[in-house]
């Protein structure tokens, strides 16, 4: 069995599914994407796009911290949308949320996301 | 020996292009996307996407064992499909087959997999990266 110590934290939604919020392997701790779910009742918060990605970023931030890690220690974040309009508004709000030095970053366009979500990201980030 | 490498496996569907099944590299193993083809004749499964997704995993965990890792070592996956309303179905197939606690979980939709002669379609396939033995 894997020595890795895995984080499910009450500050992110509770996982609805077979999957823990977070991973620790190797000086590194990996997160399951994260959406737009208000971790209190478990909904997507209201106010579209901006919101949904401002929540998930919410989510993945304290992911992180009960990981021991944070924002600023992101070495890769992977952000998947919906809707090529919302482009200009993921990159102004990842813009305001994260900060120097930036991550690498893969994000894409996808056909659909998970019970409807319009964003999600993840990332792998540094425990030191 | 390089200090990393591929790793083709007589267990798992063989590749139809350039890529190996999976990449060992520093304690760690990366694995190609796996889709419900059958390791044997290399074609889809029956079943839909209970039946992709059991043997997509099949293949994933063969290939693992290959490297020295298994279903239990598994840090995250990624996982695409083809239609929102097999969501379900995913999580139920996938949370028998992955013992606890699962991985970390990253999973969305595409517009298609690959191209499958006849009338079935690839629904899904997921790739891992796992901690070797």
């Amino acid at each position: 069995m894997s020595t890795d110590r895995t984080v499910t934290t009450k500050d992110a939604p509770e996982p609805r599914g077979p999957y823990v919020h977070a991973r620790e392997h190797g000086g590194l701790v990996y997160v399951t994407a994260q959406i737009g779910r208000d971790p209190k009742t478990g909904d997507f918060v209201k106010g579209g796009f901006e919101a949904e990605f401002n929540q998930a970023i919410d989510n993945l931030e304290a992911i992180l911290k009960a990981s021991g890690s944070s924002l600023d220690k992101v070495v890769k974040a992977q952000i998947e949308f919906v809707d090529e309009g919302d482009l200009d508004s993921m990159n102004r709000i990842y813009g305001e949320r994260f900060h120097q030095p930036l991550p690498a970053r893969t994000s894409f366009g996808v056909a659909f996301l998970w019970k409807g979500a319009r964003v999600q990201i993840d990332c792998i980030a540094s425990l030191d | 020996m390089a200090a990393h490498r591929g790793v083709v496996s007589k267990r798992g569907p063989q590749p139809t292009a350039s890529y190996p099944h999976a990449h060992l590299q520093g304690g760690m193993v990366w694995v190609t996307a796996q889709a419900g083809r059958d390791p044997g004749s290399g074609e889809l499964v029956a079943g839909g996407m209970e039946g992709q997704l059991n043997q997509a995993i099949d293949n994933l965990a063969a290939i693992l064992e290959e490297c020295g890792s298994s279903l239990d070592r598994v840090v995250k996956t990624q996982i695409m499909y083809t239609d929102a309303a097999d969501e379900d179905v995913i999580d139920d197939v996938y949370g028998r087959r992955f013992p606890s606690p699962p991985p970390v979980r990253t999973a969305w939709g595409v517009k298609f997999l690959a191209a499958e002669p006849g009338t079935e379609v690839v629904r899904v396939q997921i790739d891992c990266l796992a901690e070797v033995r």
